[in-house]
């Protein structure tokens, strides 16, 4: 497996799972970010595009419905018998019917402009040279050659069709020059279809700039109209357009019907929305894109601000949540620690968390075992020790008991019946003091009598050749010790040390003692041993060697061992032809109670 | 536990920074303020067409742009201490620029000068001033302007003649380079005598100015009248004496007045600006000097020759005849 990159090699679960839950939250903020952004932008884009289509269509509604208002009057007009006639070439017979006549005319094109805020002239143009209005007020301008006028032209060869113009300044009438979209046609004979004239109504271009201008979409959006050849009929910006401060896309509005496309590049990239009017005219929707991103750049820097602080909460609580998760591992491994020191008293307190509990309880229950089986170790640790005690115990009575029948078996042979029976009486009270008592603690102060005892009989049998002495303070007489370890070093000291050497011999029994310990010197000066066989001796513990000695030596030191502790036991101190020193170590214990060193002993007995 | 803790603290506190200075930012972002622009014009007059188109395309620029914006004007084109007052406390409202159309050549030029030393981008539309101070100075090229209505009286003439110019005030850098271009045409051909008057800014005085004239001297033959009121005062005087078929008069600007004086044939011609175009430029101008970016010394929003056959083409239409209060 590669090795993961530095930054990620947190050692801690709980900064892992923060940095994962970190991490995922992350990555889903920033894909919910990218998807709404961009379903936003397709929303925004598709909402401006209904927007100014349907804004578009209205605008279109609205003009269309002047003008048709305009058709219906031309109908009117068409038909009307007075404008026939007075149109006519025939014209009237007298004078007075020609004023009547035109009067007539008059009040009909008044009654059709009436009410009509937006008609800004309604006017007929005879080819017989009459001229009829609807504004009595109105007179023709003498400077200006009305059937040089493109209204007039363009109905001319039409023939009869509407014909709409773009705006411009109608100069027709004198003193007026108002800003007008014209309705021109010519008129026929319903008779016999002769032309008569041009009839023109001008609607107030006002009335439609009016209803224009206030028309944004967004912030720069604009609406504007062409005619038919391209012209524009009204444009919020005309004067930058005529000086080419600004350009429009009219090549290609011309191009399409009732549709959408986009032109530019970048900021200025503009999406135009173009509504064909119906007769002639095309209305232009002009939205700026950069506006609706512009609305997107908002709506993603709340997106991302409001990601960020999700990201921070959701760190905040994955460092929460993992820091519940990992606090109760942490403490687990903190009652571990203090198991592997040895502390098996220990319970840890049980988390909430249902899988840390079970790990916990799990914990608790395996350390409880472990404590158990600790005990019960120490406990056969304890019965094996107690019954390798009793097994040495039982081997020394019948080695004492041996050394002593052979004792009074050789005053037996030497027919000294009265030393018998004091040797024989004494081992009774030494069996009946140390053997038949099922202590295996007893006073120094009892261990001496029995040794004194054991003495007075070798005594007997060495005569002269043994003599010894006894120094135990009072002090520590009282103190207790694990019976019949003096024997068996006395024993020894007489049959390797004394009996080999030349002359008397003597034993001195000693006793020192430290703040704890008690130590009891049995010397002699026999023959001494070689080093080789000081160290030999106190390693076959309770075994005898191959013609059964030495049996003794051993046995003590293990008992000592076994009970009070590898610590105690027995030193040799020997030099050839000078004697030996044997150094009885044990702890001063006044009762009879174990010591504590034994449950210290089996704790050391791994 | 500690070292990883801390990392993980670190990276916490890191992250809360990062948020803290994106949301900083971000709403510096949104609170990014609008520039601010001031525009002082030589008349708040609203019977001045020419200004009214003029802040027509001033509030179509600030619409377009998204600015700020303040339009001031004194109450009259000869009121220059009224204007230096407007100039004054505009710098004292410190907006990040001023577009101003000087009524003074010269007076205006200290205000001028403390408007740019305080920081303020300084854009002059139509009338300039006599200092280096402007960033930018949007306007016709009045000369060429001047040029093109001499040119007109000299063809309406054909012949060496005494003309009479009527500038309607004495020191305002519009009318003192119209004159020149008009000098600069008409002195050319030997035998023309030109002659220049001032009507301090009134019409009644052009026209008074124009009849005084026209009855005293029989050789006048020519007027140019350098803006609207002088050549629609000339008019009259000319209208009311009968005198149209003799005397040429060439006009600047346009007005209903002046369109009737062409239809009647009394004026032959006039050379119009394009007032739109001057206060839409000036403050995209003044905008662009906002933003740091270079802006041209001097931008000629041009001038056109309306004579009684062109006056209804449709190009022409929309300067000649501009629907403002309609």
């Amino acid at each position: 497996m590669m090795k993961p990159p530095a930054f990620l090699r947190f050692r801690s679960m709980q900064t892992n799972m923060a940095l994962a839950f970190a991490l995922l939250i992350l990555m889903m903020v920033l894909i919910m970010i990218g998807v709404s952004y961009m379903l936003s932008q397709d929303a925004a884009q598709a909402n401006a595009k209904a927007y100014t289509t349907e804004l578009v269509k209205q605008v279109n509604t609205n003009i269309k419905a002047y003008v048709n208002g305009m058709e219906y009057i031309t109908d009117m007009v068409d038909r009307n018998p007075y404008v026939q006639q007075y149109l006519s070439p025939q014209g009237y017979q007298t004078e007075g019917e020609a004023y009547h006549g035109r009067m007539a005319v008059a009040m009909f094109l008044e009654s059709m402009a009436v009410s009509r805020e937006d008609i800004s002239s309604v006017s007929v143009f005879g080819y017989n040279g009459r001229f009829a209005t609807g504004h009595p007020s109105l007179e023709l301008n003498p400077y200006v050659d009305y059937a040089q006028l493109n209204w007039y032209r363009n109905a001319q060869e039409e023939g009869g069709a509407y014909v709409i113009s773009s705006s411009h300044v109608q100069p027709v009438f004198k003193d007026r020059y108002p800003w007008v979209v014209s309705l021109s046609t010519e008129l026929r004979s319903r008779s016999d279809g002769a032309k008569l004239g041009i009839f023109l109504i001008d609607l107030n271009f006002s009335v439609m700039n009016n209803m224009l201008q206030d028309i944004r979409l967004g912030q720069q959006g604009y609406l504007f109209i062409i005619d038919a050849e391209g012209k524009i009929v009204y444009h919020p910006q005309q004067q930058l357009i005529y000086s080419n401060l600004k350009t429009e896309e009219i090549t290609r509005v011309l191009q399409v019907n009732n549709a959408s496309f986009t032109s530019g590049e970048g900021a200025g990239l503009k999406m135009y929305t173009v509504q064909d009017s119906g007769f002639g005219w095309k209305i232009v929707g002009v939205t700026y894109m950069n506006e609706l991103v512009g609305n997107l750049d908002e709506m993603r820097l709340s997106f991302i601000v409001l990601g960020l602080v999700c990201i921070v909460l959701a760190v905040i609580i994955s460092f929460m949540v993992s820091r519940r998760i990992g606090q109760p591992l942490k403490q687990l491994q903190s009652y571990m620690k203090e198991v592997e020191k040895g502390n098996f008293d220990i319970q840890v307190p049980v988390p909430t968390t249902i899988e840390i509990g079970r790990l916990a309880r799990a914990f608790n229950m395996m350390v409880g075992k472990i404590k158990e089986l600790m005990a019960q170790v120490v406990q056969d640790q304890e019965l094996k020790r107690a019954n390798e005690i009793r097994a040495l115990q039982a081997q020394i009575n019948p080695h004492f008991l041996y050394n002593t029948l052979d004792s009074i078996i050789w005053m037996a042979e030497s027919k000294r019946s009265d030393e018998v029976v004091l040797m024989t009486s004494a081992l009774a009270k030494l069996f009946r003091a140390s053997i038949s008592n099922g202590e295996e603690l007893v006073t120094i102060h009892i261990e001496l009598a029995h040794i004194t005892n054991y003495l007075k009989i070798q005594k007997m049998r060495y005569k002269n050749k043994l003599d010894y002495e006894i120094q135990i303070s009072e002090s520590v007489r009282n103190y207790m010790t694990i019976k019949l370890i003096l024997q068996p070093i006395v024993e020894n000291a007489i049959y390797h040390g004394i009996k080999m050497k030349r002359g008397p011999g003597r034993i001195t029994i000693k006793s020192e003692e430290t703040k704890t310990d008690i130590v009891i010197i049995v010397a002699d000066n026999g023959c001494g041993m070689e080093p080789e066989h000081v160290s030999t001796l106190l390693e076959r513990s309770g075994r005898a060697d191959k013609d059964g000695r030495g049996v003794g030596v051993g046995n003590v030191h293990g008992r000592l061992k076994l009970y009070y502790g590898p610590q105690y036991g027995l030193r040799f101190e020997s030099t050839p032809g000078e004697g030996t020193a044997v150094y009885i170590r044990f702890p001063k214990q006044l009762s009879s109670q174990p010591p504590e060193s034994v449950s210290q002993a089996g704790g050391a007995n791994r | 536990m500690s070292w990883t803790y801390k990392r993980a603290l670190a990276a916490i506190i890191l992250l809360l920074v990062a948020v803290a200075s994106l949301s900083y930012c971000a709403a510096g972002l949104s609170q990014r303020e609008a520039v601010r622009i001031t525009v002082i014009i030589k008349s708040d007059a609203a019977s001045s067409e020419f200004w009214q188109v003029l802040i027509d395309g001033v509030y179509e620029a600030a619409e377009e742009f998204g600015v700020q914006l303040e339009v001031r004007g004194s109450r009259s084109e000869t009121d220059v201490e009224a204007q230096i007052a407007l100039v004054e406390q505009a710098i004292e409202e410190q907006p990040d620029a001023i577009v101003l159309a000087a009524n003074d050549f010269d007076r205006l030029v200290p205000a001028a000068d403390r408007a740019r030393a305080s920081g303020i981008k300084l854009i002059i539309v139509d009338s300039g001033i006599n200092s280096d101070a402007p960033h930018s100075v949007v306007a016709t090229d009045n000369i060429i302007a001047g040029r093109k209505a001499g040119e007109a009286m000299e063809q309406e003439l054909a012949r060496p003649a005494s003309i009479v110019i009527l500038s309607y005030v004495k020191n305002a850098a519009s009318h003192i380079d119209r004159e020149k271009g008009v000098r600069a045409v008409l002195e050319e051909s030997p035998g023309n005598r030109v002659e220049a008057y001032y009507v301090e800014g009134s019409e009644e005085n052009a026209y008074r100015k124009a009849l005084e004239i026209l009855k005293s001297d029989q050789a006048v033959v020519g007027i140019v009248g350098l803006n609207e009121p002088t050549t629609v005062g000339a008019g009259r005087a000319i209208q009311e004496l009968g005198l149209k078929e003799r005397v040429v008069l060439i006009g600047f600007d346009s007005s209903v007045n002046e369109i009737k004086l062409l239809d009647e044939g009394v004026m032959k011609a006039t050379v119009i600006q394009r007032p739109f175009q001057m206060g839409y430029l000036s403050v995209k101008t003044a905008l662009e000097a906002v933003q740091g970016k270079k802006v041209p010394e001097t931008i000629d929003t041009g001038s056109l020759l309306i004579t009684k056959q062109n006056m209804y083409e449709e190009e022409n239409q929309k300067l000649l005849f501009p629907f403002v209060n309609d």
